[in-house]
């Protein structure tokens, strides 16, 4: 479950996020809508631990995590502009939370496999992140999102820039992987339809400041 | 040498780097600032202060500066480096117009080639020009200048050959349209875009002349020294400390000043250089022929003094003999391999370590890292002259002793040296988009974890490249070496400087083969530098 009370961000002398407060339940899909530059994409870094918080709080599983650091959160992002190590394989990349915690690497390979194979990528294991397309990239970081194991999964609008055949089929994809999984997510995204269709419920991001 | 101080390209494609991003610690950085400051704090500062303050009254000062022949000094080297930068600029303009604004079969193949005199060492070339000059030009300013040119071609090639790249053609297409004839278009819209890189390709040129050590003192004769040749004579020659350090610390303010300078200059350059630009266009037909020219004679002058080289080196007297190469074996020969190649080694590890975490507080520590950044370019200030004598006054006293052991000398060597790497390394590493380091971060990545597999992964070219450039560096370093090496554990420049000074044909053509052995050595480094600066390119792109 994730509870956000109350956030303040402030950049520059601007409070990018006033007083924004969201609870998510586990294994509750749940979008935030907005349009550009409102800063949906800084409460995903707030809540991912990748801006500094001026105000509020925000627990996972009724643990304060606010002044927790990113990499102890336990918080799964996918980046709008997927940010895949360009300088590791495919398996690597999807298998890195893995490394970091010092999994070997034959047992790392095995779950990247079963992860590629899960979103439709058998046999990319040794590929340049260079020579992927746009959607594999996009399956690719968020297959390496979720084989970490995270507790919550935020989603900074993964689909944009795919042709529209691409992004219904990836978007069918990623609801059913979802859905298997019971993942909980917070799905930021300026299509309204795309969040329909991928969550449970549809929040105006306006709506979440007090 | 290396890169100058305006030749790392501005590479960042990745978003800028912001130090209040809370997914960097400041705990590495900070414990590198710390290693950083002893070290130099250590082996530059103290060493510079010992200098001034145990050696130097300010009756010293009056007495050297009120010398004639002081300001005899300071003339000649300032005149001699002026001639120097004309005459470079003038031999480089036309490879530089083939390059900067061309793309043709053999380009790079080209570009690489004039890059070769820069990275060699100023002992072999000074050596190579006695070889090709005849006997009545040895030991006259002409070879002095003619030998600094070929040394900073490629500063020209590589800081205005780099500038005339990002000219945008259209500028000049739409200028020719509005009835401007070719000389018109080049005084008003290309020469404004250049000025500033000819004036920084100058500025860096000048400072390598000013301090040159080798050239002068090889090509030089007797009657030629410049300040640096002459802080060395006054200290290991005369005795006269006192004298050498006040000649020391007036190379170091005119340096200093000239860095300020090139500062200047290239912050002009970086804001220039966000101009829209089109890929080089092919030669023109009319123009072909002299293009082939221009190839042809850099090239020839580039190369043609190494092939003396190897010439000289299997001539005794006048019958062509390999008993040159034969005496390869011979202990003394053979020693100072193995003096400079583990003094280069250590030089390397040393150095490339020191650089690393020196582009680490700059490029993490906000205002505290742009200090450090200053304090690093400051380091090549000190002339490696200056440096071996500062090391000399301080460790060769007392308990320390250090000049009976071999590693002294590549102490000083990675002081020339890092700050050359941090040139290379601070830009690569700016090219790491924030957003790597924020993936691996939710990923469960701590500080060191991400420096290990983003920072360092990514930099891997470019510390091969830092790592190239310190070991040609210090196989080639003379001025330090010079003055700290002991008889036995003497580098390769030493000694051919030695055998040069010494007559007797043999002992001349064991001289050119110790020079040969460098040249490919060197040579084989710049290839590492170069494909290794091209894959750093290439992963700053990614």
């Amino acid at each position: 479950m994730l509870h956000v009370a109350d956030l303040v961000v402030v950049r520059d002398g601007h409070r990018v996020l006033d007083g924004v407060s969201l609870v998510v339940q586990p294994g509750e899909r749940v979008a935030v809508h907005g349009p550009s530059g409102c800063g949906k994409t800084t409460l995903l870094h707030a809540i991912a631990g990748l801006v500094h918080i001026d105000a509020g709080s925000i627990s996972l599983n009724h643990h304060d995590v606010t002044h927790t650091r990113a990499h102890q959160r336990g918080v799964g992002l996918v980046f709008q502009d997927d940010q895949l190590f360009a300088h590791l394989d495919v398996a690597d990349n999807v298998s890195y939370a893995l490394r970091v915690r010092g999994v070997a690497k034959r047992e790392r390979f095995s779950v990247a496999q079963e992860w590629l194979e899960r979103v439709g990528l058998s046999g990319f294991q040794h590929r340049r992140t260079a020579s992927l397309s746009g959607g594999e990239a996009k399956r690719v970081a968020l297959a390496r999102t979720l084989a970490g194991g995270p507790n919550i999964v935020l989603l900074d609008e993964p689909l944009n820039g795919l042709d529209d055949e691409l992004h219904d089929q990836l978007l069918g994809d990623v609801r059913s992987l979802f859905e298997q999984l019971g993942t909980t997510v917070v799905h930021v995204t300026h299509d309204r339809a795309e969040g329909a269709a991928l969550c449970h419920r549809s929040i105006e991001f306006a709506t979440l400041s007090a | 040498m290396g890169e100058p101080l305006s030749m790392s390209k501005p590479l960042s494609r990745g978003e800028p780097v912001s130090i209040s991003e809370p997914v960097w610690h400041p705990a590495p950085a900070r414990v590198a600032l710390v290693v950083v400051s002893l070290w130099l704090g250590v082996f530059l500062v103290a060493p510079v202060l010992t200098m001034v303050g145990g050696f130097v009254a300010p009756s010293d000062i009056s007495r050297v500066l009120a010398l004639p022949s002081t300001w005899r000094l300071v003339w000649f080297s300032l005149w001699q480096s002026a001639i120097s930068v004309a005459v470079t600029l003038i031999v480089a303009a036309p490879v530089t117009w083939l390059i900067g604004l061309h793309r043709f079969r053999g380009r790079r193949i080209l570009r690489a080639t004039t890059t070769v005199g820069f990275l060699l060492p100023s002992v072999v070339v000074a050596t190579a020009f006695l070889a090709i000059l005849p006997r009545s030009l040895h030991y006259t300013m002409f070879a002095v200048v003619i030998a600094h040119a070929y040394f900073n071609i490629a500063v020209v090639v590589r800081v205005v050959g780099a500038r005339l790249e990002l000219l945008d053609i259209q500028l000049i297409n739409a200028a020719r349209t509005l009835g401007a004839p070719p000389i018109t278009v080049w005084r008003t819209i290309v020469w404004p875009l250049i000025r500033g890189a000819v004036a920084a390709a100058a500025a860096v040129i000048f400072l390598y002349c000013f301090t040159s050590f080798a050239v002068v003192r090889v090509l030089g004769g007797p009657r030629r020294s410049t300040l640096e040749s002459d802080i060395a004579l006054r200290a290991f020659g005369i005795g006269d400390i006192p004298a050498a350090t006040v000649l020391a610390l007036v190379q170091l303010v005119i340096v200093v000043s000239v860095i300020g300078v090139i500062r200047q200059l290239s912050g002009r350059e970086q804001g220039l250089s966000r101009l829209a630009a089109l890929p080089p266009t092919a030669v023109a037909h009319r123009q072909r022929l002299f293009a082939c020219c221009v190839a042809i004679a850099t090239a020839t002058f580039v190369l043609l003094p190494i092939a003396a080289l190897l010439w000289r080196s299997v001539q005794v007297g006048d019958t062509l003999s390999l008993a040159a190469w034969r005496t390869m074996y011979d202990s003394s020969l053979a020693a100072s391999l193995w003096a400079s190649a583990r003094t280069a080694l250590l030089a390397g590890v040393l150095g490339v370590a020191l650089a690393v975490l020196t582009t680490l507080a700059v490029v993490r520590l906000g205002a505290i890292g742009r200090l450090i950044d200053m304090f690093s370019i400051v380091a090549l200030a000190v002339s490696p002259v200056t440096l071996g004598l500062g090391l000399m006054l301080t460790f060769d006293i007392g308990w320390f002793d250090w000049r009976a052991k071999w590693w002294f000398v590549a102490l000083a060597h990675t002081l020339v040296a890092f700050p050359l790497a941090v040139r290379v390394l601070v830009p690569a590493w700016r090219t790491t988009p924030i957003g790597m380091h924020q993936a691996a971060a939710v990923l469960g990545a701590g500080e060191l974890r991400r420096l290990v597999d983003i920072d360092l992964r990514r930099m891997r070219p470019a510390i091969v490249a830092s790592l190239g450039l310190i070991i040609a560096v210090s196989l080639g370093e003379f001025g330090a070496a010079s003055l700290m090496s002991r008889a036995g554990g003497e580098t390769m420049p030493v000694v051919i400087a030695r055998l040069l000074s010494r007559t007797g044909d043999l002992v001349r053509a064991q001289a050119f083969v110790l020079a040969s052995l460098l040249v490919v050595v060197c040579i084989a480094a710049l290839v590492l530098v170069e494909s290794a600066l091209g894959r750093s390119d290439r992963v700053a792109r990614r």
